[in-house]
């Protein structure tokens, strides 16, 4: 076997050992998992309330129905996708075209956001940040917390008399 | 030929699909099941199970014997899905991705077995079987210490509480009968997976032009005689590595077709019983150790199946107990195998009686040339007799 076969062979084996790599890449790129999570509620700081009534489809998927204070989720392959929302007060649809990151396994998608226009509307989501800002933020008014708030306050033992 | 004799010699050949086509038949009633609920078991057991039973016809070709070394492809398989889970890639794009990830690792593990059997010619089967066990043991290494220390996990949810090891149970959900459900073809109530078929088809189709190839007829002949063939220039210990690692390959696509199927991968003893239900598949179907064809592999599986799905409902109705039908499951694979190489020994001993009888002259010229042939093939040791 002379140099030059040689050389082409070792640069055949290369060229197919590099289209093997990249068929992996591709299918990690095409093939991995997204959820979405859909999410129609007010902000915080009241600089956007959310939608009265929406229909919200992902790609092809089938759309749902979402009412203020309302999150549900799709799941989405790949990385380029559209999201389709039809405001039930005016009919009007909107459809916006959205990347998710590659290494990203949950997005959270405002709609109200994304009606209002503000930037940005589509977002990592992690557990561990929402508990973390849900602590932060202190227990919401009118709910239940299990939270000690000032110091312990000596229970009221109700005085039952010894059964015989 | 007498008729006597006639019956005798079609009974020893085909002894084991005769038993199992009666066990099956005579079980169907008493299982209340309907026809229709059984075909259509058979449809999809044949899509799920038929890639693997072909893994194991090359081997044979190669006069190898039985390919039990067919689990290393189905750990190979399994690595590869894992991965696929780990990264979460869904879809078919999945089970391409689990491929590509298997099959570096099933060639380095199927050139192992090469190498190993062409150490213990003679006794490839058994060899086999004890080297899955062997790297069984380096899975269960790499599977339950490697993966989340050394190799980092990204998906916490496959890995075990401790921080490291994958779960004893990983649901496939990403990538459950993606191949399948591509197109499903629908006709008289039946549900048949196109593509998986279509698959299983070229499959076959490689193997038949394969045959004719060089490498093909090299195989041949060193299944044939090893010595001939490396007289006539065959490189027969290569020949017979390259068996092996198609085998495995095959094998490792084969448990990722299976695994798809199932919907959900037992990590730790998935690939446990693949051999031996495939190679029970190919027995019952008619093979030998020494000789199989694409036919034996399918009806291998409709009939293996079919006793499959009955049996344990028929052992509910006769028994009372479901669990006696799923034993009777495992007592007829491993009593299949059993049979069928207790007969091949039979069949080589006699062959090589009668060849012996023949030589003296007691015998007519045509038997004597059926038993040298036959003599040949048992007594050049390339049987693969376990």
């Amino acid at each position: 076997m002379n140099g030059t076969t040689k050389t082409r062979r070792l640069a055949i084996r290369g060229g197919l050992l590099v289209i093997y790599v990249l068929l992996m890449v591709l299918m990690i790129m095409t093939g991995r998992r997204h959820t979405i999570l859909i999410d129609n509620k007010d902000a915080a700081d009241g600089s956007y309330s959310a939608i009265n009534g929406m229909e919200v489809a992902i790609d092809r998927q089938e759309s749902s129905e979402y009412y203020p204070g309302d999150r549900d989720k799709a799941m989405v392959q790949g990385q380029t996708h559209k999201i389709k929302v039809t405001i039930f007060d005016d009919n009007k649809t909107i459809e916006k075209e959205f990347k998710v990151p590659l290494w990203s396994d949950v997005m959270i998608i405002s709609v109200p956001k994304l009606i209002a226009g503000v930037e940005p509307w589509i977002e990592p989501f992690t557990m561990a940040e929402q508990i973390q800002e849900a602590q932060e933020s202190g227990p919401p008014a009118g709910e239940t917390s299990f939270q000690s708030i000032g110091p312990a306050q000596p229970m009221e033992v109700e005085q039952v008399p010894p059964t015989p | 030929m007498s008729a006597q004799k006639k019956f005798v010699k079609f009974f020893s050949q085909y002894a084991v699909v005769i038993i199992f086509v009666m066990i099956t038949v005579a079980a169907i009633p008493p299982s209340g099941l309907s026809i229709k609920y059984i075909l259509q078991e058979i449809i999809t057991r044949l899509g799920r199970n038929s890639f693997l039973v072909l893994a194991l016809l090359l081997p044979i070709y190669a006069g190898m014997g039985l390919n039990f070394g067919m689990t290393l492809g189905a750990m190979a398989g399994q690595v590869g899905l894992i991965f696929a889970v780990n990264f979460g890639i869904s879809n078919w794009h999945g089970l391409l991705f689990a491929l590509l990830v298997g099959l570096p690792i099933s060639v380095f593990l199927g050139w192992i077995c090469g190498l190993v059997m062409n150490r213990a010619k003679g006794r490839e089967m058994v060899t086999g079987y004890i080297l899955a066990f062997f790297i069984n043991g380096i899975y269960q290494f790499f599977v339950m210490y490697m993966l989340g220390s050394v190799i980092p996990m990204g998906n916490r949810a496959i890995v075990l509480s401790r921080g490291y090891g994958i779960r004893n149970t990983l649901n496939l959900e990403s990538v459950r009968q993606s191949l399948d459900n591509i197109l499903v073809l629908r006709v008289g109530g039946y549900a048949v997976p196109v593509v998986t078929f279509i698959i299983i088809a070229l499959l076959c189709i490689f193997i038949v032009w394969f045959k004719k190839t060089k490498l093909g007829q090299d195989m041949r002949a060193v299944g044939q005689d090893m010595v001939v063939a490396e007289a006539a220039g065959i490189p027969v210990e290569k020949t017979r590595i390259i068996a092996i690692i198609i085998s495995t390959v095959l094998a490792c696509a084969g448990q990722i077709i299976f695994l798809q199927n199932m919907g959900n991968l037992a990590t730790y003893n998935a690939h446990d019983q693949t051999g031996f239900f495939a190679v029970a598949a190919i027995l019952v179907g008619g093979a030998s150790v020494t000789h199989a064809s694409i036919a034996n592999v399918f009806i291998g599986v409709t009939l293996l199946h079919s006793m499959f799905v009955v049996s344990p409902l028929a052992g509910q109705k006769l028994f009372g107990s479901a669990m006696i039908g799923e034993y009777f499951r495992q007592f007829i694979g491993y009593g299949v195998i059993a049979l069928s190489l207790v007969l091949y020994a039979w069949r080589t001993r006699k062959a090589a009686a009668d060849a012996r009888l023949g030589l003296r002259g007691g015998t007519n010229g045509s038997t004597k040339v059926s038993a040298v042939k036959n003599g040949a093939n048992g007594a050049a040791g390339n049987g693969g007799q376990a």
